[in-house]
């Protein structure tokens, strides 16, 4: 009986959850349905024949590609939903951050103020030359909306690197 | 050249935004990106996104007002 209520608990949380055969999602639903059922099981077999080291490595590319295409990680590990939500939370930022002539930092800081929100607005890895293209007329920090279009821009990037981080945890089979 | 063809299809140059508006739409943004990211079903995602924004707005604007004897 308490099998049969964990089990449809799971089935919930996987039919709740946008993936569908996922990488990671369809590990962590394979292991807790035992493997034995639908595409959770079939990934659950193609994943055992991978080595530690094949799946690190997959990994490891899904968070890359994640970082430079916001989502990117997640789609490829068909959690659509969530690809959907990175690219288009990380996407208004980036635009309202350069549309409000946020201050984009470049690799010539002078101080490490300036390399850490170099290194946040890097994070949000392709967008940060969308965000210097959209900014034609340069940072203007004199009123407010330029300071905010700086949080903005800064949030971006840590929120996508966080995206990326999650899709690499998930591709590795862990609960995400 | 993505951000000229971003930039062709809409002027965002030169956006200006109340305090408010620039809060409102901070927490927006940031309750939707974590809910999908902390939470899987649906019903979950929906309900953590809105307790988050009550959050951060309620918050925000107390955070605005107990600064308000020191703003000038």
């Amino acid at each position: 009986m308490t099998f049969e209520n964990s089990s449809e608990q799971s089935v919930n949380e996987v039919v709740g959850d946008d993936s569908g055969s996922g990488v990671g999602g369809a590990t962590v639903a394979g292991a807790e349905l035992g493997g034995a059922t639908g595409a959770g099981g079939v990934a659950d077999v193609t994943q055992a024949q991978e080595s530690p080291r094949g799946r690190e490595t997959k990994a490891l590319a899904i968070a890359v590609a994640g970082w430079l295409v916001p989502g990117l990680g997640h789609a490829l590990l068909r959690m659509w939903a969530r690809a959907v939500a990175c690219f288009l939370t990380v996407g208004v930022l980036v635009v309202l951050g350069a549309g409000m002539r946020g201050n984009i930092f470049s690799s010539a800081g002078g101080d490490a103020f300036d390399t850490l929100g170099y290194v946040a607005d890097l994070g949000s890895g392709g967008f940060y030359f969308v965000a210097r293209s959209i900014e034609k007329l340069g940072a203007d920090v004199s009123h407010a909306n330029g300071d905010y279009g700086t949080r903005f821009l800064a949030t971006a990037g840590i929120l996508n690197l966080l995206a990326a981080l999650h899709a690499f945890e998930a591709a590795r089979g862990h609960k995400a | 050249m993505i951000g000229n063809m971003i930039m062709g299809a809409i002027d965002v140059s030169g956006i200006r935004l109340s305090h408010f508006q620039g809060m409102l739409i901070f927490a927006v943004v940031i309750s939707v990106a974590f809910g999908f990211l902390s939470r899987r079903r649906p019903a979950d995602r929906i309900r953590y996104i809105v307790w988050s924004l009550f959050l951060f707005l309620v918050i925000g604007i107390g955070i605005g007002w107990a600064m308000y004897p020191f703003s000038r």
